[in-house]
């Protein structure tokens, strides 16, 4: 949809943009992202040719934008800013009309779509003859959004559009143009230095950094294999899969369910299900794992009377410490089949569980920032 | 040409003008600082001065003319009236141009209300005062010269005679000097203020 | 106030013609101003060097005191009603010239960003945008401009214009007085009357940006 061929751009003796080759597909939201003076701003507004390059060529849908009146250019580009730029002097109705109407469309049409827009993110049709300073700042930027999409570009570039506004609006503004994107399938450039921002409403993310792309690569892609120390940097490293999950520590549960060896099968049936545990841990009287107990275990000794935990238990395989790579216990985890692994601690006391469970909590933790509680 | 006409013609023009404009300084002035105290006549004074401002030159210099007679006074006082409104209404801007924050801090040091407003205030806003002195002198020099019309004198006078008489060189004698004379006094006015203006920064007032 | 009242009667016509022709002197003046000072200011927007030499320029010309212009024109253009709507137009120009450039500066760039990202070729941004919001900036200069001219008219009188000023001179060389309060009175409520109009129309302009919310 976009392309850049070895784009370089200088103001002055100054290069701001080093032989840039970026592919846009269609449909896709891109998001650039980068420090302060990294270029994003400046390779948005290429693409609309606010500002032209020294060298290289930029296309558009296939034409060389070069050739291509800028002003026609910009028309089938939708542009959404950070200062918002709603002209205070119209309604909110001309102001989301501006381009249909700069392209010729008739009134009955441009209500049409006007209508159809509001329906899109659910504003009511009251605020139509209001004026901008009537709104608040995200109704603006909802509005600013909406002018953008009128006359239905194909693209939309969007430079920090919601750099500007506080937390809350901004989240639901995202969550806005995530559902936008699934109806509608623009092809978004979106700049923005919110690395949180980035990680949730992009589908690929071009990090750059003094003028030169550092890694494009999806979210997902970005965070398990960083192309080098500074993406680990600019990422930041507790975003990153694996970087604060060095060790057992990071991924291990510390609520284990533990029972002592003299505790009959039934007793410990009733506390397996009461606690929602496949597996029970026994400890001694001062919490020195001595085995482990799953329900496949129980059940082959057929609830004979009077048979004891201790006599069903096995000796856990391995147990792991605290310290261990978090990376290579799950990979045995995974190699060998392992539903739950014991950690221990120097002296052999139980303190805590690694499972699968507990393994892709922390990983989610890390990469939406939630907070679930283990 | 003849300078020993010019000369007093100049220094009549000139008194006219600064008495005018300094009687307009000793009202105004303190009128604005009276305004920052009490917002509530705002509205009736700048809208009596920005009227006064409004009434047709010749016609004001009638109608002071009918009170104090055809003469030097008349123009005194016409030039006074006038010098009202750059003067309050700058004065006005620049008072009020310190920001909140300031004059909170000052009170926060202990300040008393004079304090703040000869130490804090007014400091700031002297280039705004300046350009509204700088706006009624350059004003008053050409009501001066109008003032010939009801029987002033100063380099009014020369222009006129020079007018009537179709003598171009009589009719220079005094429109160059007043000319001269009020952008001698825009610029080092402005030039002043300029200077003074480095160390405050002012938004709203005319200039 | 008999007397006076005596005389706006007895002067009536004459009051009416001056009145007319004060108007007609102020209108032409006026609008020759418009015409020429608004697109100059516009064009001016482009050439922001330019622009400042020019502001100066006409700085200066604002200074002089208005019976000197006038002097000058006479002798230049001879007596009459071109040489005083041509000192007149002269006057305008600054306040409308400065009005336009200003208001056309100080539309905030975000606009001017959102305009030009849209694509709105150049004239459609002057035309949709940059004057509709440099409106209020625009006729706070025409009302300036307004005011300085119904008050010189009254001064043109002394070049031939004609107009009020025309009574208030052959009552001072009558020693008339109520001949000279019939020129003045009707030229302080016109320039009053003007005043207000102007004013309520820049209101008018400004209603929807008093209250612009910060994104």
């Amino acid at each position: 949809m976009v392309r850049f061929e070895n784009v370089s751009m200088s103001y002055a003796a100054n290069e701001v943009l080093h032989s840039l080759n970026l592919h846009i597909p269609e449909g896709k939201l891109v998001v650039l992202i980068g420090p302060s003076g990294c270029g994003k701003t400046t390779t948005l507004q290429l693409i609309n040719r606010l500002i032209v390059p020294t060298e290289g060529k930029i296309f558009v849908n296939g034409r060389d934008i070069s050739t291509v009146d800028p002003v026609e250019l910009r028309r089938g580009i939708g542009y959404v800013i950070q200062e918002i730029g709603l002209f205070p002097h119209m309604t909110i109705r001309q102001n989301i009309e501006i381009v249909p109407k700069l392209l010729g469309w008739d009134e009955k049409r441009r209500l049409e779509r006007t209508r159809e827009l509001l329906k899109l993110v659910n504003l009511d049709e009251q605020y139509l003859n209001s004026y901008p300073a009537n709104l608040s700042g995200g109704q603006q930027q909802r509005i600013g959004l909406l002018r953008a999409l009128a006359a239905e570009p194909p693209i939309i570039l969007m430079d920090e559009p919601f750099g500007a506004l506080d937390p809350i609006t901004r989240e639901s503004l995202q969550d806005e143009i995530m559902a936008l994107q699934r109806k509608l399938h623009k092809t978004i450039v979106f700049v923005t230095h919110d690395m949180d921002e980035a990680i949730k409403i992009a589908d690929i993310i071009v990090l750059m950094k003094d003028g030169v792309i550092v890694q494009a690569a999806s979210p997902e892609q970005l965070l398990s294999s960083p192309a080098n120390e500074f993406v680990e940097q600019f990422i930041g490293r507790h975003r990153l899969y694996g970087a604060k999950l060095d060790t057992v520590r990071d991924v291990m549960k510390e609520r284990v369910v533990s029972a002592s060896p003299d505790m009959s099968l039934v007793e410990s049936v009733a506390l397996m299900e009461r606690r929602q545990v496949p597996t029970l841990f026994l400890v001694d009287d001062g919490g020195r794992l001595l085995g482990q107990v799953s329900v496949e275990d129980i059940r082959a000794c057929h609830r004979a009377q009077g048979v004891r935990l201790a006599d069903v238990t096995h000796t856990p395989v391995s147990p792991v410490t605290p310290d261990d790579s978090a990376r290579e216990v799950f990979d045995r985890m995974m190699g060998e089949h392992l539903d739950v692994l014991p950690v221990v601690d120097g002296q052999g006391l139980l303190i805590g569980i690694v499972t699968r469970s507990s393994m892709v909590k922390s990983l989610a933790q890390l990469v939406w920032k939630g907070d679930g509680n283990g | 040409m003849n300078w020993n006409s010019i000369l007093p013609a100049m220094l009549t023009h000139l008194e006219i003008t600064f008495l005018g404009v300094l009687a307009g300084c000793v009202i105004g002035l303190p009128l604005a600082a009276l305004l920052v105290r009490t917002p509530r006549l705002q509205r009736v004074v700048f809208a009596v001065v920005d009227a006064l401002q409004t009434v047709p030159t010749l016609a004001m210099l009638t109608f002071v003319m009918l009170i104090f007679g055809l003469n030097d006074s008349t123009v005194v006082v016409t030039i006074f009236l006038y010098s009202l409104f750059p003067i309050v209404r700058n004065a006005y801007v620049g008072l009020t141009s310190v920001d909140a924050g300031t004059i909170r801090a000052g009170r926060g040091i202990g300040m008393t209300p004079l304090q703040i407003f000869t130490m804090v205030r007014f400091p700031v806003a002297t280039p705004m005062i300046l350009s509204g002195i700088r706006l009624a002198i350059v004003s008053a020099l050409g009501i001066a010269a109008t003032g010939v019309f009801i029987g002033a004198g100063g380099l009014g006078m020369l222009i006129w005679r020079g007018i009537q008489t179709r003598n171009t060189v009589m009719m220079l004698s005094g429109a160059i000097p007043v000319s001269l004379l009020a952008v001698l006094f825009e610029y080092a006015i402005g030039f002043a203020e300029k200077k003074l203006t480095k160390k405050t920064v002012h938004t709203g007032g005319i200039r | 106030m008999g007397e006076f009242l005596r005389e706006v009667v007895r002067s009536s016509d004459l009051i009416l013609t001056a009145l007319g022709q004060h108007v007609a002197i102020s209108a032409a003046a006026l609008l020759l101003g418009i015409v020429v000072a608004v697109p100059a200011g516009v064009a001016l927007t482009y050439r922001p060097k330019l622009a400042s030499a020019v502001l100066a320029l006409f700085g200066v010309v604002n200074t002089i005191p208005s019976i000197v212009l006038l002097g000058v024109a006479m002798i230049v253009l001879g007596l009459g009603f071109a040489p005083a709507v041509a000192v007149l137009f002269l006057y305008s120009l600054l306040p409308i010239l400065r009005g336009t450039y200003t208001g056309i500066r100080e539309v905030s760039p975000k606009c001017i960003k959102a305009a030009r990202g849209m694509g709105m070729s150049r004239m459609q941004m002057l035309r949709l945008v940059q004057l509709p919001l440099a409106l209020p900036a625009i006729i706070t200069g025409i009302r300036l401009s307004t005011i300085y001219i119904i008050s010189w008219a009254t001064l043109s009188a002394f070049i031939g214009g004609g107009g009020l000023g025309d009574l208030i001179w052959m009552g001072l060389q009558s020693y008339n007085f109520n001949l000279v309060l019939c020129g003045a009175i009707p030229a302080t409520i016109l320039s009053l009357l003007v005043s207000a109009l102007l004013n309520r129309v820049i209101r008018l302009s400004r209603r929807h940006r008093s209250e612009e919310v910060a994104a």
